[in-house]
């Protein structure tokens, strides 16, 4: 025996007491054991492979057009969203339903405390099949090569749309133990989806960009492959839908049976700050305006977001002329060296031409809300250009995101073959080559544009159809034949020598992009 | 408190004191079978499932009326108009759960008939109830083509009917409780199939009014809902006691 054992016993220190007692703990895990989602599941996996999953294979291989649909305009949230609302309904009504409320009122555990373990866990398998299912589409996406990176931040405004609309289900449930509560549920979020897309086809800024399925500002172009996903109205969305699950689930504490005073304080508490974060979430969206990349919110914005993401470049080589692109459109590299060789091989030794081919970001540009694709006109100036020459010695810059590139589209009448993409590069080269801009360009630009083409294999008579399925080609043209002054006159100037063509080139060229030349001065 | 009450007869069974003749048998008949009705609604919520069916109607009339629709073309404007029908035939799929289960299965000679009109009564008031929304609306609009339903009656009519058909199927596949599930899911499928232009005639809303495939398709779900419901009845709840 030692003196220790005849001290006096010292009062222990008391035990730091658990954030979350252990029985909570065992309380979540037979609700998880007793819950009604995983029967749901499987439907909602047939229904996430054919709404969100089937009709994104068909389109290109880039993220930001695969996502388009399933994520950006809240695909995934429309093919979980109902059922896990109805779900949730059903949770939350068990008590009702069974007569058990008065029951479990006298338990020990206050009502709402075990109110919120059962939301938890339907939130939690709930969340989990998201996160599998779309863990599940990215996987086979990554097996496909799907270039450019995944927009992490959307999945993360999926995963608490889910958390949000099992949390409003749940209090449909509560206050209605009804054998109705589900549909109503069910119906009721699928009709807040479809009158959210419905804003958003409309509503391109202001508070509507706040809504899970409107896609406007943050899936067009090159998000995720020349700059990163902007995670600015994320960010307010996900503050929005966590706002309106806070809310709603302190809302089913406020009742007498809920729980004590103090514990109905703190579910007024949360609802109220429920709400202030989804009012500012609204307001912060609000005031959203669309940049280069993507829409920011100067509230949330950071810099960083900004910089472009760093790549090493697939080159290739078109008529001996450099073309180097994202790595992310490197399976493309040969359809678009093939498509500009013959140009590139025409116009070889003039002034102004390309000495180098480079892709670069295509900026955002607003409008109706689209897939990514060709940017909408907007103003006098015309839309921009997908090629364009710049710089001395002359580069020319490849804005593919506003291409179809060939092989599935999805977002377009047809998947595009590779005669149709060569004949729209080589169009919009030719364009871009006789100085024409954004604008369709003055006739003896045109003439000169047109005898570019046939050099380069499009007859004459295919050239209307050509420039008619290139999107927003300035000055389209409204007969499909080729004829009038500017095709006779670029016809003469076609069948001179190729020699002659190029000499007469070499000596006008300046002249010709001035725009200072008429058709009588071609050759 | 007397016992005098006990000795009253219920309605339908047969005389106790000497033989009624068979005008007092008939009313005896026709007191009980309304009696069985209206228990029979009342069990199955049928009421309250009328009020929501109204309430649905409503909701047709003022998305007609303001022109909620989506933009993107004419397969875009019935998604609203459609997702009502969806949940007009998920309420009428969700009122064939019983309460009683085996006994009532056991005892209700006349249970099959009563699940096979109730089903078909429902599923004519709904179409009466949104048809009424949508004629409100195209009145109430002047009669202007954008306050018009997509498709019409004729359509309306169709969606409905083999919407309702797959709830039916719900409900005896998995329970009355979860005969929503048939028609949301077809929801999603017909969305989809919206969107992206797919015409088969299983996915009949794609369809044009008076497309026979269509009509045929719907038709078949409709008339498998009711035979399987009235034959069969909703499957019967395991361990959960159901709603209520």
């Amino acid at each position: 025996m030692t003196a220790a054992t005849s001290a006096p016993a010292r009062p222990r220190a008391p035990r730091a007491a658990r954030v979350v007692p252990l029985s909570a703990w065992r309380l979540l895990r037979v609700e998880l054991r007793r819950n009604a989602m995983p029967w749901i599941l499987p439907l909602i996996a047939a229904l996430f492979w054919f709404d969100s999953y089937r009709p994104s294979i068909q389109t290109e291989p880039l993220y930001v057009i695969r996502t388009f649909w399933n994520l950006g305009q809240g695909g995934t949230i429309i093919d979980f969203g109902p059922f896990v609302a109805a779900v949730a309904a059903w949770m939350g009504s068990r008590d009702g339903r069974r007569r058990l409320a008065d029951l479990v009122t006298a338990t020990p555990r206050p009502r709402w405390t075990a109110q919120l373990a059962t939301w938890a866990a339907t939130a939690i398998w709930a969340v989990a099949a998201y996160l599998v299912f779309v863990g599940v589409m990215f996987a086979m996406y990554a097996r496909q090569g799907v270039g450019g990176a995944p927009p992490w931040w959307w999945v993360a405004v999926g995963v608490t749309g889910v958390i949000a609309f099992s949390a409003a289900g749940f209090a449909v449930g509560v206050f209605w133990p009804s054998r109705f509560a589900a549909p109503v549920a069910a119906f009721g979020s699928a009709l807040i989806l479809l009158m959210s897309s419905r804003t958003g086809f409309t509503h391109t800024s202001g508070w509507a960009m706040i809504l899970p399925t409107n896609s406007n500002g943050n899936f067009q172009n090159d998000s995720g492959i020349s700059y990163p996903w902007l995670p600015d109205l994320p960010i307010a969305r996900i503050m929005f839908l966590a706002g309106i699950a806070a809310a709603v689930l302190g809302v089913t504490g406020l009742p007498a049976r809920a729980g004590g005073p103090g514990l109905r304080r703190a579910a007024a508490v949360i609802a109220v700050a429920g709400l202030a974060l989804a009012g500012t979430a609204t307001g912060l969206a609000s005031s959203a305006r669309l940049t280069a990349h993507g829409m920011a919110i100067p509230g949330l914005h950071d810099a960083a977001s900004d910089a472009p993401i760093a790549y090493t470049p697939v080159c290739g080589h078109a008529a001996g002329v450099p073309v180097c692109l994202n790595p992310a459109y490197g399976r493309w590299l040969p359809a678009i060296t093939g498509a500009l060789a013959p140009e590139l091989a025409e116009v070889a030794g003039l002034p102004g031409a390309p000495a180098r081919a480079t892709q670069v970001a295509t900026g955002y540009t607003g409008g109706p809300v689209a897939p990514p694709g060709p940017p909408v006109a907007t103003g006098a100036a015309g839309p921009p250009q997908a090629l364009t020459l710049t710089g001395q010695p002359a580069v020319l810059r490849l804005s593919l995101g506003m291409l179809n590139m060939p092989g599935p589209c999805g977002f377009c009448d047809g998947p595009v073959n590779g005669t149709q993409f060569a004949g729209q590069v080589r169009l919009m080269f030719a364009h871009a080559f006789v100085g024409a801009g954004s604008a369709p360009g003055s006739p003896a630009q045109r003439a000169v544009q047109a005898a570019l083409l046939r050099g380069a294999g499009i007859p004459f008579a295919a050239q209307p159809l050509v420039m008619g399925h290139t999107d927003n080609f300035p000055g389209a043209p409204r007969s499909k034949s080729a004829t009038g002054p500017i095709y006779a006159a670029a016809r003469r100037f076609a069948a001179l020598p190729a020699t002659a063509r190029h000499a007469w080139l070499a000596a006008h060229l300046a002249a010709l992009r001035a725009g200072q030349l008429t058709l009588k001065d071609l050759p | 408190m007397t016992a005098a009450g006990l000795h009253r007869p219920a309605p339908g069974s047969p005389p106790v004191h000497g033989p009624a003749g068979p005008a007092a048998t008939l009313r005896l008949r026709a007191a009980a079978g309304w009696r069985l009705t209206r228990l029979y609604l009342v069990s199955r919520r049928v009421p309250m499932a009328l009020v929501l069916l109204a309430g649905l109607g409503v909701l047709l009339w003022a998305a007609l009326r303001w022109r909620w629709n989506i933009a993107g073309g004419a397969a875009a404007k019935q998604f609203i108009p459609l997702t009502i029908e969806t949940g007009a035939a998920a309420l009428i799929a969700v009122t064939t759960y019983g309460p009683f289960g085996e006994p009532e299965r056991a005892a209700g000679r006349w249970l099959p008939v009563l699940r096979l009109a109730a089903a078909v009564a429902l599923t004519a008031i709904a179409f009466g109830l949104l048809s009424a929304g949508a004629a409100a609306a195209h009145i109430a609009d002047g009669g202007a083509a954008a306050g018009v339903l997509p498709g019409g009656t004729i359509a309306l009519l169709r969606n409905l009917a083999g919407m309702t058909g797959l709830g039916l199927l719900s409900a005896v596949a998995l329970g009355g409780a979860f005969g929503w599930v048939g028609p949301m899911a077809y929801l999603v499928v017909t969305e989809a199939a919206l969107a992206h232009g797919s015409v088969t005639p299983w996915v009949w809303p794609t369809r044009p009014p008076f497309d026979r495939g269509a009509a045929v398709c719907a038709g078949l779900v409709i008339a498998a809902g009711l035979v399987l419901i009235t034959v069969r009845g909703p499957r019967e709840p395991g361990g959960d006691p159901g709603p209520a």
